[in-house]
């Protein structure tokens, strides 16, 4: 903008000329400006448009509020992806991949995770407080402390997930809290020693659930831990021990069998093979004999007489070699003296008889 | 001033948008709109752009319908048979009907969130205290009514929330938490204690007993292995004894010879060790011996055989 010329007197057309001209060009400037910052703000309208959707999820467009379909179509997956500015469009992002976790404690003693990990936690008293200590009721009248981690990812397409209810992990937290109770109500306490009827009941029930409020979510994994309450730990540790005891004296006792029946069966095989010896050399023998008296028998038949004293003899002097002492004795007649003949060892006996034997006659 | 094409085009478009931002509006999904002319409701609308006359002629409305939970008070009710439980429950409500909500509660969630648990601690005592304990905790699956009492009191709730005119409909209700008042608590674990115990010694005795059963079971199993072996034995020998008597067929032939055979055989088997004998003169060949009293030469010369050697 150039300034007036102080060229002498002005005149009055040409000053309004000037500060027309003036004013032209400073609207035509200022024209310039806004339609250059009209041009950015559209860009950046429609720049805006742009999103990114992340690996662990799907997008949604809602076209003036509603979703441009209904299915799964609709879904936009990870990548950079471009819809109207709002009002016209609105992404609406959905974690489908994503797992989420929920925790119940409606059947836990106030705890914080610090002072479970530090050990610090207070200790019980003698009875459960309805406002601080969370607890289950058992079908046998009993009392336990139960709690789980339920780890879920939202069902494609989400939509119910995302937009028919305020806020669906409390739905989830809630329907995981009435699946402890139901489960624990159906249960004894003996779920403290082994928690998986437990933790299928409760699974059970939680699917029943999801399926009749259509919570759109699919169970990843469901993790409880039951607990007999602290105030009695002592009396469920009791049975505990007189368990171990029970099975070591079972073990014991079949130590015991095993020892007593493989002594018997070792037993009575001694009993059977000594048998199948006596019954052997029986037959052995009685057929040896019996060869022996075959062959025996023309000799016999010969002379029985002669052919039995011989053999007698011949006995005799046989065993006479192997005998250690032989003793005869007479039988004393009448009036006769009794008489004892004595062969000594031929071996000196030890004991008896440091000297070489000898013999004698006794009358 | 020259007139801008441009000019104008932006001057239309920032025209129209004001026209739109005051004759439309947008509802968005789970939402419905409630559009009220001269503060009467006279139209509900869903999700999607719609029209409207501007303020102060119309005006809109938006009510979340999504399913909201809320739940109650952990309370004491007394069930059928006279035992007092601790319940709180959960419940998923939403709004169904907004011109009647609006009617009611003007557009305040929290307000009607106040009022559907009011209504829900009114019928706590109406369905609990018709069913006894055992319908809320039982081992025995029948008998558990959970099902039942959840449904009783949907219905219930339901019924009361129409007749009062809401606007809202209950979608689910879900017991929270069951519990005993905390004096009962004591006596329950006192009641575990015994039964703990009386566990333990069941189990201890149980114990025992399988131990001496199995101890028992052992000797037994024993002694009628031996009782078997032996009579197997006894077998084995009776069988071996009627193989030998194969043998007496042969014998049967000459008795005599026989008996003398296999009474030698006896004999020698019998002083095969170092043996002392005893004999008389009566036996045979020592019959040669006797009368040697008589005669005084007689042991050495008629026994050389079994006489003192030199």
């Amino acid at each position: 903008m150039r300034p007036p010329q102080p060229q002498g007197p002005p005149r009055p057309e040409s000053s309004e000329d000037a500060s027309a001209q003036a004013l032209a060009e400073a609207l035509r400037s200022s024209f310039l400006i806004v339609r250059v910052i009209m041009i950015l703000l559209v860009a950046v309208f429609l720049f805006s448009g742009f999103f990114t959707v992340g690996p662990q999820e799907k997008a949604l467009i809602l076209r003036l509020g509603r979703p441009v379909a209904e299915d799964e179509s609709a879904l936009l997956g990870p990548g950079p992806h471009w819809a109207f500015p709002y009002p016209i469009d609105e992404p609406v992002h959905i974690p489908l991949g994503e797992v989420q976790t929920v925790t119940s404690t409606v059947g836990w003693w106030k705890t914080t995770p610090a002072q479970e990990a530090a050990g610090t936690e207070p200790p019980p008293g003698p009875t459960l407080k309805p406002d601080q200590d969370g607890y289950l009721l058992t079908g046998d009248g009993g009392i336990v402390h139960a709690r789980a981690t339920l780890r879920y990812r939202i069902a494609e397409p989400g939509l119910r997930y995302k937009f028919d209810f305020s806020a669906a992990s409390n739905a989830v937290q809630h329907a995981l809290d009435n699946a402890l109770v139901w489960a624990a109500a159906s249960s004894t306490v003996q779920i403290t020693r082994d928690s998986t009827p437990f933790r299928e009941k409760a699974a059970a029930r939680l699917d029943q659930l999801i399926r009749q409020q259509k919570l759109g979510i699919v169970v990843d994994q469901l993790a409880v831990e039951v607990k007999p309450p602290r105030q009695l730990a002592a009396d469920f540790d009791r049975v505990l021990q007189a368990e171990v005891q029970r099975n070591a004296a079972l073990a014991d006792a079949q130590q015991y069998a095993n020892t007593t029946t493989n002594q018997a069966l070792a037993q009575a095989h001694a009993l059977l093979s000594l048998a199948q010896a006596e019954r052997k050399n029986l037959v052995e023998l009685l057929s040896a004999e019996a060869k022996r008296f075959s062959e025996l028998l023309p000799e016999y038949r010969k002379n029985p007489g002669l052919f039995m004293a011989l053999r007698r003899a011949e006995a005799l002097q046989r065993l006479a070699t192997n005998l250690a002492e032989c003793i005869v004795v007479q039988e004393a007649g009448p009036g006769q003296q009794r008489q004892i003949w004595l062969q000594l060892s031929r071996e000196p006996q030890k004991i008896k008889l440091p000297e070489p034997p000898k013999t004698e006659h006794v009358h | 001033m020259k007139r801008n094409p441009l000019t104008i085009a932006v001057g239309v478009v920032l025209v129209l948008i004001f026209a739109l931002l005051l004759f439309c509006f947008q509802v968005r999904k789970g939402e419905v709109a409630l559009v009220t002319t001269f503060g009467q409701p006279t139209r509900q609308v869903g999700p999607g752009a719609h029209l409207k006359w501007p303020w102060p002629i119309q005006k809109v409305y938006k009510f979340d319908q999504r399913i909201q939970t809320t739940e109650s008070k952990f309370e004491q009710v007394q069930t059928a048979d006279g035992f007092n439980l601790l319940v709180s429950v959960y419940v998923g409500w939403a709004i169904t009907d907004p011109e009647l909500f609006f009617g009611r509660f003007g557009d305040s969630l929290a307000r009607a969130e106040e009022s559907v648990v009011d209504l829900l601690r009114n019928t706590y005592s109406g369905v609990l205290g018709r069913h006894p304990f055992s319908d809320f905790v039982s081992t025995d699956e029948t008998q558990l009514k959970l099902a039942q009492v959840e449904q009783e009191w949907l219905e219930t709730v339901q019924a009361q929330i129409r007749t009062n005119n809401y606007g809202v409909d209950v979608k689910f209700i879900g017991l929270k938490r069951l519990g005993l008042p905390e004096s009962v608590t004591e006596e329950v674990f006192k009641a575990m204690r015994k039964e703990r115990q009386l566990q333990a010694t069941a189990i201890e005795s149980e114990g025992e007993r399988q131990a001496s059963d199995i101890r028992s079971a052992a000797d037994a199993l024993a002694a009628s292995i031996l009782a078997n072996a032996e009579a197997e034995a006894t077998r084995i020998r009776a069988q071996g004894e009627s193989e030998a008597a194969r043998s007496l067929a042969v014998f049967q032939q000459e008795p005599t010879l026989a008996q003398f055979i296999l009474d030698l055989s006896a004999v020698e088997a019998l002083l095969k060790e170092r043996t002392t004998l005893v004999l008389d003169t009566q036996t045979e060949p020592l019959h040669l011996l006797r009368g040697a009293g008589d005669h005084t030469n007689a042991p050495a010369t008629n026994a050389p055989a079994l006489g003192p050697r030199p």
